[in-house]
């Protein structure tokens, strides 16, 4: 009850949008060619969804090993960072520059280097959500609170056991934030690699729907693109609140 | 007994603590009052081996005679504010002293354990910081520092953050801990009522640079002070801390 009125603005404003743009298609008379109605959106969803499907599932399947990868690889440099502070110095200006190349150009560079395979996928999806998750991770750390910090020192704790003990914890929360942050961009940059050149892909899909002139197929990749984006990001909750220990002990409000 | 000799504690060129030496005997209690900036944390947190990084000090600092290092676990420290972990448990927490010193998760629990009744804090084991009022977690950062067997501990201001009525409670319950398990207590305050009523001894600091400009020891036995003794005590020591000395 509590949920529905939460997300029932949300819902209702959604509704309203697609009721609008389904009028003003029916009424107006544009061709569905230029831009369909939702219902035709939908109808070309149904009639394709075998192929969407093997399509959607390939586009998961490189997300997940590509965030995967990313994921673990932002911890271990959060942690090389952390300890070794003048790495932080001379990769972070690295990293930041990392962020600033256009996939648009990169892309193709990758397909170019490493093929129509995994690899290339995996690194551009690597490359776009790595970045938020190390910010994320080193920002945490540095919200670890002096007070913890002393106390563990003045019990004769090392670097290693503090880092375990306090630094790790403390950046629960914003390892999180930065997992919600780059979740939302992990599946458009498979989209985007895909796009660039894939055997299978929701990205290779949206190529040739375009070059079909398709735009209802084109639309309904972008119903899909959202879904697994959803998707991706209702994991990281499960996972969020799974390993969390304070499950059912919050203090009462 | 504790010794402290000669302790300077510097930052650039500004000296914050100036030749300052002390002692702290077993099983007593010693207050250190004095205006904010004196050093008083500066102290307290060089005798816990945890001097922030930019501040350097000279100083020799012997139990019985024997130079330590530190930290050492022959000293506890506890933060201002109870410092409680909230991701851990109240146990967890309790026990984060003896894990830290090595102990097994189970030992350090089972050391922990039977100690929760006598502070008041029977059945919060499973709970969370946040889930108990001020004064029980500061029962439990009490617990933690007691648990660790110290001979010493360090205490920064460790009720300025509980309401009256709950400051006055844990203060008699802190005597009452401390007959059953006597330490030897370095306890800085604010606070002349707290220290004239706790302590057996104050110290008194001037600031810039950071001494020790009185040593009174409060012979009477606590129980015994009388309402008039001690605002005679508290008016001579409010004066030492208005008195300027940096002539």
């Amino acid at each position: 009850m509590e949920t529905l009125r939460r997300i029932l603005p949300a819902l209702l404003i959604a509704a309203a949008i697609l009721a609008a743009w389904e009028l003003y298609c029916v009424r107006a008379g544009v061709s569905p060619l230029l831009l369909p109605a939702p219902s035709d959106v939908a109808r070309a969803l149904v009639a394709n969804r075998g192929e969407i499907a093997g399509h959607a599932l390939s586009t998961a399947s490189v997300t997940a090993l590509g965030f995967s990868v990313s994921v673990a690889f932002a911890f271990l440099a959060s942690v090389a960072l952390h300890f070794v502070p003048p790495l932080e110095r001379g990769l972070m200006p690295l990293f930041v520059v990392s962020q600033t190349v256009p996939l648009i150009a990169l892309a193709p560079l990758m397909i170019l280097w490493f093929g129509f395979g995994l690899l290339p996928k995996t690194l551009l999806v690597v490359l776009v959500t790595f970045f938020p998750m190390l910010v994320s991770l080193l920002s945490g750390y540095a919200r670890a609170a002096q007070d913890h910090l002393d106390l563990l020192a003045s019990m004769g704790a090392g670097k290693v056991a503090l880092f375990r003990r306090v630094y790790l914890p403390s950046a629960r929360a914003a390892f999180f934030a930065g997992l919600r942050i780059s979740g939302t961009y992990a599946i458009v940059a498979a989209i985007f690699a895909e796009y660039a050149g894939a055997r299978r892909g929701i990205g290779i899909f949206i190529l040739s729907a375009k070059n079909n002139f398709r735009a209802d197929l084109v639309l309904a990749a972008v119903v899909v693109s959202s879904v697994l984006t959803l998707g991706l990001l209702g994991v990281v909750r499960l996972i969020e609140w799974l390993s969390d220990r304070r499950r059912g002990h919050h203090a009462p409000r | 007994m504790l010794r402290v000799e000669a302790l300077t504690v510097t930052a650039r060129e500004r000296t914050l603590v100036e030749n300052l030496s002390l002692d702290l005997e077993d099983g007593r209690i010693t207050c250190l009052i004095g205006p904010s900036g004196c050093g008083k944390t500066s102290v307290i947190k060089w005798l816990a081996g945890i001097l922030p990084a930019g501040l350097a000090a000279a100083g020799k600092l012997a139990i019985d005679g024997r130079d330590i290092s530190r930290p050492d676990p022959a000293i506890g420290y506890q933060p201002q504010g109870d410092a409680l972990f909230p991701w851990l448990t109240i146990a967890e927490n309790a026990a984060l002293g003896l894990e830290v010193a090595g102990a097994s998760r189970t030992s350090a629990r089972a050391r922990v354990a039977p100690l929760f009744p006598a502070f008041g804090l029977a059945g919060t084991e499973e709970l969370f910081p946040d889930q108990l009022s001020s004064g029980m977690r500061q029962r439990v950062a009490f617990l933690r520092t007691i648990v660790r067997q110290s001979r010493f501990i360090l205490l920064d201001e460790p009720f300025s953050a509980l309401d009256a009525v709950t400051r006055m409670r844990m203060q008699l319950w802190f005597l009452a801990r401390l007959e059953a398990e006597p330490r030897g207590v370095l306890m800085v305050t604010h606070d002349l009522r707290e220290a004239t009523e706790i302590a057996d001894r104050v110290l008194v600091m001037a600031a810039a640079p950071g001494r020790i400009v009185a040593d009174i020891p409060i012979e009477t036995p606590r129980a015994a002070r009388s309402e008039a003794a001690l605002a005679d005590l508290r008016q001579s020591l409010k004066s030492l801390l208005l008195e300027d000395f940096s002539s």
